[in-house]
C-alpha cells in the first residue's frame, strides 16, 4: 500500500477513495470488544440491548467504525503521514449494515514547516444514514 | 448531572506496554488489511521501525483501564444515559511493539447544551496526553462523553 501522494497534485475539493465495509456481522462486535477492551454488552448481548431500548437488539461500538475511517484514510495516505483524525459519533449501526466511507480535501495550508491537507470524511449505512462525520490532517511531501 | 467544580481534575495515570499480537488484533477486528499494521517487513519497506499502532488504538489503553468508570462515577455522571459524543487524536510520533505509553486523565470542560429537540445534555470533555517510556510526546486523545437528562 506504497502511496505515492504528493502535496503538489492534491487539489482542494479532491475526493478521497471510497471504503464500502460489510455487511457488519454481530461476530465483529465480538472481535471488536476483546480488541479494544469495550465490554458494554450493548454490543454484545441481544437481551441487554432489548432491556435498555434497542429494540432491534445490539448496536457495533462507534469506535469500530471509527476504526473503518482510520482504514479508509490509511488506506490512501501513508499512516505516518496522519497528523490529526476526529470524528463526531452521529447515529447508531446495526449487525446488517454496510458502511461507506467517502470525503474529500476541504484545505490545502502550511504549519509548523509541514504541507498539510485537510479533509473531511463521511461514514454512511446503505440508505445513506449518517453514522460518523470527521476530518483528518496529514502531512505530505512535496514534489519538487 | 455532571459536577462542573471537576474542571481541571487529574486522574490515576493510564499505562499500557504495546504488544506486536493487541496491533495484529485491533486491525483485523476491523478487518483492515494494510500489511503495515501486521507484518514488521512490510512495516519498514514502507518507512516505519516496526509496525505502528493504528490511528484509533489509544482506545486500548483507556479501555482496558480502570479509569473510564472511575472518571465517570467521580464526575457523578449517569452511566445508563451517556453516549461517546466526539472522538479525536493527535499524533506527535509513530507508537510501536515494546513502547509503553503513559497518560493522565484530564477533565478539560464540562458544559450544559440544549440539543434541537430542546432537551439538556451535559457535555464532558476528556483529554489524554500519552508520552512513551523516553518522556516524549506520542499522542493527544480528546473524548467528548454526552450525559441526556
Amino acid at each position: 500500500m506504497a502511496n505515492n501522494l504528493y502535496f503538489d497534485d492534491i487539489k482542494v475539493g479532491d475526493a478521497i477513495p471510497t471504503l464500502t465495509k460489510g455487511p457488519i456481522a454481530k461476530l465483529q462486535h465480538v472481535m471488536y470488544a476483546g480488541a479494544s477492551g469495550d465490554f458494554n454488552p450493548l454490543h454484545t448481548d441481544d437481551d441487554f440491548a432489548k432491556a435498555v431500548g434497542m429494540k432491534d437488539g445490539v448496536i457495533a461500538h462507534g469506535m469500530l467504525i471509527m476504526g473503518f475511517v482510520g482504514q479508509a484514510i490509511t488506506g490512501w495516505v501513508p499512516k505516518k503521514c496522519l497528523r490529526k483524525f476526529g470524528v463526531r459519533f452521529a447515529g447508531m449501526t446495526k449487525p446488517g449494515n454496510t458502511i461507506t466511507i467517502s470525503g474529500k480535501v476541504i484545505d490545502k495550508k502550511q504549519e509548523g514547516g509541514e504541507n498539510l491537507i485537510v479533509c473531511e470524511v463521511v461514514a454512511q449505512d446503505e440508505t445513506g444514514d449518517v453514522k460518523v462525520t470527521g476530518s483528518f490532517s496529514a502531512a505530505l511531501p512535496m514534489k519538487g | 448531572m455532571a459536577d462542573s467544580s471537576k474542571i481541571g481534575k487529574e486522574y490515576a495515570p493510564v499505562s499500557w506496554e504495546v504488544e506486536r499480537g493487541k496491533i495484529r488484533e485491533m486491525a483485523k477486528a476491523i478487518g483492515d488489511p494494510n500489511p503495515i499494521y501486521q507484518d514488521r517487513e512490510a512495516a519498514i519497506k514502507e518507512g516505519y521501525k516496526d509496525i505502528p499502532v493504528t490511528p484509533t488504538f489509544l482506545t486500548v489503553p483507556m479501555m482496558f483501564s480502570t479509569s473510564m468508570p472511575t472518571v465517570i462515577n467521580d464526575l457523578k455522571i449517569n452511566f445508563l444515559m451517556v453516549l461517546h459524543g466526539e472522538e479525536q487524536y493527535e499524533y506527535y510520533q509513530e507508537i510501536y511493539p515494546g513502547d509503553t505509553i503513559t497518560a493522565v486523565p484530564k477533565v478539560v470542560n464540562i458544559e450544559e447544551k440544549t440539543n434541537k429537540s430542546g432537551k439538556k445534555m451535559d457535555m464532558v470533555t476528556i483529554e489524554l496526553l500519552y508520552k512513551n517510556q523516553r518522556g516524549e510526546n506520542v499522542a493527544r486523545a480528546r473524548s467528548l462523553l454526552v450525559e441526556r437528562k
